[in-house]
């Protein structure tokens, strides 16, 4: 079965390559994947008919116990066969209705996709890998009625479709999980009435799977979706929303009926509920001219009465269920594929313009008028036998079911007149008026409907056939007990005979006074005045409304109000927690204050301060630059030499940049919103935060250090990763995956702001760039300096390992000497001095960080681990390797970036 | 010293959680870089001030030296704080000249622009729905 399923994946994946290879007859060929699992469907029967059942499971997400467990059984076989029978010759039909379509391909792979979920759905004994077919159901149903996208209607109908049975599969997605929980079952094989009977959940999870099988089903007041969904293509249709999908719903009833079904409650709601949509069904549907339409409106209808028999719970009501199923299937299909043909041949699916068919279409009619027989429920087709146990299934339920029975005698009545309208109006009587005119159509196109009509005769013919092999077992799966089975056309006069008769003549009554009927079922509609889809559309406009305004209070798109009441949220949260460890804080024990330290941190705040306060441009640059040179020092006062390099380097090439960006920006002013008000919100959001701040981080180191990943890294920076440089150990070794994605990072937004800063009027010539300094001095004293820095990077790439430098620093002190070179001598100096782009360097520069992983990956260790030689007493490994990736990557784009943004003139 | 750098930290922070909130985008940009240092100083800090010595260690003898690992997150972060600086400075760079002198908020209105195929006549009246029950 896991073949079989991957199998129609596999032809899914390769339908839009293969139509595009051989267009309209990749159908031939798709179609034999559905017809694979078709025959090893058939194949199955007899194993099945003996009261076997096949099983197969895949461990899917073990941590939660959620098997792909697949079973075939009596019930799952009887729909299996449905899918792929009908899926096979609805692939064929579609490679011919949709031949001149440009995305034939893709709605193949859709198509198959659909048969895939349909199939596992009804396949699958695990309740949650059922809910996930489920759900593929849906959304393949979605994009399968959205085909026509550039249609609103089917966009509409596409949407609410999937609104309306996702929104139900929701529900049925809580409903298993209570129902898993409270049997702590999770496979439909091994659950039983009695691990559920009297639980206080029952209620819930009966009313939770009712209202996902409802939606999926179009039981009223969900039946909306489903005529809607007419605007897919005819293949859809007749495949989906007759034959297959809308049965989803239905069969979760019948699986689920053994186990739900003995509560009162269950035989009420199906039968309350499939009478309404099978009354409404019917009503609807006569009225419809849209030949299209008059089908899904009876098929609503069929599935009331499908509803309304799993809720009798008799055996011959479960006897029916199967039966009808089986005879809806194939004539529905059938007669939904006709109509398609019908509409592709004249041009129209109006009523009032066909009829006379019969002479153009003599196959289409023939198949037609089959499928309508069945459809009525005459002698001797399947749909026949399908009735009778209907009514008798009625009967026997007594006074309920015999008033249950008048309803099915009326609607059997309409259904039976809409047979008629479908083949007496269309294929008989006078030539229509067609806008085309009309001719037989293709093989892919008569073979389909003539293959599910005559199988609907020869079932109902041979019925001993379908009792033995079929309906026995389908019946034992969804019943409460043994049922003895036994199919005949005649037997006896039974009230069951009465009521089909009356339900014959009460059809063609219907028939024959069709005009006033529907002139009555008109005004009734006018007096009744209710539009489900206007009821539809005002509720999701409200939806919208409503998500509309709660999304504007939030997204009201002002940084500044984000930003206060994030900063709030955070520093009141902070505060409220801080208050109690107060005292913790207090009685910290710290290390003693440098005068070094004392001093960076004067400079840092007074830089912070001024920069936050004051007007100006050059002085916000000053101030910025003292804030940075305060942390410097901070950091040489706690003993780490390199991160003071690294901010000591970083702040220069800063205020270069900004330097050169602000001076073409005016003056900033004094800070602070003009509203006092404001001002002071912000003042006190300000204070709250930084306070906050200072607290979590006091009650941080008032603790003592977990852990010793520190003495860790002390203790085998030298053993291991041949440093004496912990701090570049770790950063080339130890996490050198971590610095690989940091320096990409640095490179990206290195890319993305050249990119941006490139950006300017240029003056015809590329190479013109900023103006360089004039002054000889300066030209003179500033070269020797630029290139002693530049070879004193390298230096401190070499030695980082061992004393303080590295990749990083030494990056930025090269790109910083080479810069001083491009501001004193113009723009021309970068291609000068470097043979290769910066951007070129970058790329350089990854390559080489990545290949020393790649080299610690081809000696057999995991990726980035080091290698070392020491030939002749010289350590040489990959971290150094890497350490130049670092080095490159870092110089390169510095230089990226300020060869854009000195490349142009402001 | 831990108590000095946090409250170094929680000053910074501060400050640059003002700066953010200033209307020139200017500031704010200058914002980043100061919010970013009371980041790194409180990283750094997080990781306590012990040992006597930078974190270099000599074979044999086993010295109490600095928290290495603070160190080595601080100095790529502060690299990367620096890319990022840039490109927040190319941003404003670009904004003004697109947008000219823009305010925080402003910036805000023009980014926010609706998608271009947002209409907004078809959430005005049920067109689509009067079509569907045609």
């Amino acid at each position: 079965m896991l073949y079989l399923l991957s199998l129609i994946a596999l032809a899914a994946i390769m339908a839009p390559g293969l139509t595009r290879l051989l267009g309209a007859r990749t159908g031939w060929l798709l179609m034999l994947a559905p017809l694979a699992a078709f025959v090893w469907f058939v194949q199955q029967i007899p194993l099945i008919a003996d009261g076997g059942a096949v099983m197969q499971s895949l461990s899917w997400i073990p941590a939660l116990g959620i098997n792909l467990s697949l079973r075939l059984d009596g019930l799952s076989l009887v729909f299996a066969l449905l899918i792929s029978g009908i899926g096979s010759l609805i692939v064929l039909y579609a490679g011919s209705y949709l031949s001149s379509h440009a995305h034939l391909g893709r709605f193949h792979a859709y198509l198959l996709v659909f048969m895939l979920a349909m199939l596992g759905l009804v396949l699958a004994d695990d309740l949650v890998a059922m809910f996930v077919f489920w759900e593929l159901t849906s959304i393949a149903s979605f994009l399968l009625i959205s085909f026509q996208h550039d249609k609103a209607v089917s966009r509409r109908a596409a949407l609410q479709a999937l609104l309306i049975t996702g929104g139900g599969g929701l529900a049925l997605l809580a409903g298993l999980i209570l129902l898993g929980g409270a049997t702590g079952n999770w496979q439909f094989s091994s659950l039983s009435a009695e691990q559920i009977e009297g639980h206080v959940l029952l209620p819930a999870i009966i009313a939770l799977v009712l209202l996902g099988c409802f939606t999926k089903s179009a039981q009223v007041p969900f039946h909306l979706w489903l005529p809607n969904a007419m605007n897919a293509p005819t293949p859809v249709s007749a495949y989906l929303h007759s034959a297959t999908m809308v049965k989803a719903g239905i069969y979760l009833l019948a699986r689920l009926n053994p186990v739900l079904g003995g509560s009162v409650g269950w035989g009420t709601l199906l039968i309350t509920f499939g009478a309404a949509t099978a009354v409404l069904g019917a009503f609807l549907a006569f009225r419809q001219t849209d030949l299209k339409r008059l089908l899904a409106y009876t098929t609503v209808t069929v599935l009331g009465q499908l509803t309304m028999l799993i809720g009798t719970n008799t055996s011959y009501g479960l006897q029916a269920f199967v039966l009808y199923l089986v005879a809806h299937s194939l004539y529905k299909g059938a007669l939904f594929m006709a109509v398609g043909a019908i509409d592709h041949a004249t041009g129209t699916r109006e009523l009032a313009r066909l009829g006379g068919l019969i002479r153009f279409m003599p196959l289409t009619g023939a198949a037609v008028a089959l499928a309508a027989f069945s459809n009525a429920g005459l002698p001797p087709f399947f749909g026949f036998i399908a009735k009778e146990f209907k009514y008798t299934g009625l009967i026997e339920m007594g006074h309920i079911g015999w008033a249950v029975t008048l309803v099915m005698i009326l609607t059997n009545a309409l259904l039976f007149a809409a047979a008629g309208l479908v083949f007496l109006q269309t294929f008989l009587g006078k030539r229509g008026d067609y806008p085309r005119t009309p001719h037989e159509v293709g093989l892919p196109m008569w073979l389909g409907p003539m293959l599910l009509a005559i199988g609907g005769f020869l079932l109902g013919a041979w019925n001993a056939w379908p009792e033995t092999w079929l309906v026995n077992n389908a019946v034992q799966a969804m019943a409460r007990g043994p049922v003895d089975v036994h199919l005949y056309l005649w037997g006896g006069i039974t009230p069951a005979l009465l009521a089909s008769l009356m339900t014959v003549s009460l059809g063609v009554l219907f028939y024959v006074m069709r005009d006033r009927v529907r002139r009555l079922l008109d005004r009734a509609n006018a007096a009744w005045n209710v539009s489900g889809d206007l009821i539809w559309d005002r509720l999701l406009k409200r939806v919208f409304h409503f998500a509309g305004l709660l999304a504007a209070r939030f997204q009201h798109g002002s940084l500044r109000q984000h930003l206060v009441l994030l900063a709030l949220a955070v520093g009141g949260l902070l505060a409220v927690g801080l208050v109690p460890a107060l005292p913790q804080l207090l009685q910290g024990s710290y290390s003693p204050i440098s005068p070094l330290g004392l001093a960076g941190c004067l400079l840092a705040l007074a830089g912070g301060v001024a920069a936050a306060f004051l007007p100006g441009r050059l002085t916000l640059l000053a101030a910025l630059g003292a804030c940075g040179l305060g942390l410097a020092l901070v950091f040489v006062s706690v003993n780490a030499p390199d991160v003071a390099m690294t901010q000591l380097m970083v702040e220069t090439l800063s205020l270069i940049f900004l330097a050169l960006v602000f001076r073409k920006m005016p003056t900033v002013p004094t800070s602070g919103a003009r509203a006092p008000w404001k001002r002071r919100l912000h003042a006190s959001v300000a204070i709250l935060f930084g306070l906050s701040v200072t607290g979590a981080l006091l009650l941080a180191v008032s603790l003592p250090l977990p852990g010793e990943i520190a003495q860790w890294y002390q203790a085998n920076s030298l053993p291991g990763g041949h440093g004496h440089n912990v701090v570049n150990v770790i950063l080339v070794d130890f996490r050198a995956f971590d610095t690989l994605g940091e320096i990409l990072v640095v490179a990206l937004s290195a890319l993305a702001a050249a990119s941006l800063l490139g950006t300017g009027r240029r003056f015809g010539n590329e190479h013109s760039g900023e103006d360089a300094f004039t002054s000889p001095l300066l030209r003179q004293g500033l070269r020797p300096l630029a290139w002693l820095m530049m070879a004193a990077s390298l230096l401190v790439l070499w030695r980082g390992h061992n004393l303080p430098g590295g990749g990083f620093i030494g990056g930025l002190v090269a790109a910083c000497g080479l810069i001083l070179l491009v501001l004193t001598y113009g723009h021309g100096q970068i291609r000068r001095v470097l043979p290769v782009a910066p951007a070129q360097l970058i790329g350089i520069g990854l390559g080489c960080a990545a290949g020393a992983g790649i080299l610690g990956l081809i000696a057999g260790n995991a990726f980035l681990t080091g290698l070392w030689t020491f030939p002749g007493g010289l350590p040489l490994g990959t971290p150094l390797l890497f350490d130049i990736g670092v080095f490159l990557t870092v110089f390169g784009s510095a230089l990226h970036m300020i060869d854009k943004l000195t490349g142009v003139r402001q | 010293m831990e108590w000095l750098a946090a409250i170094t930290t929680g000053g910074l922070a501060g400050l640059g959680l003002w700066m953010l909130l200033d209307r020139n985008l200017k500031r704010v940009v200058l914002g980043v870089v100061v919010l970013g240092n009371a980041i790194n100083l409180g990283v750094l800090t997080a990781g306590r001030f012990f040992g006597e010595r930078p974190a270099f260690v000599e074979a044999g003898n086993a010295v109490s030296t600095a928290n290495p690992l603070p160190q080595a997150l601080v100095l790529t972060a502060i690299v990367i704080g620096f890319s990022l600086f840039i490109f927040a400075l190319a941003l404003l760079k670009r904004t003004r000249e697109l947008h000219g002198d823009k305010t925080t908020d402003s910036v805000s209105s023009i980014t926010e622009q609706p998608a271009p195929d947002w209409h907004d006549s078809e959430h005005e009246n049920d067109a689509s729905g009067a079509e569907a029950r045609r």
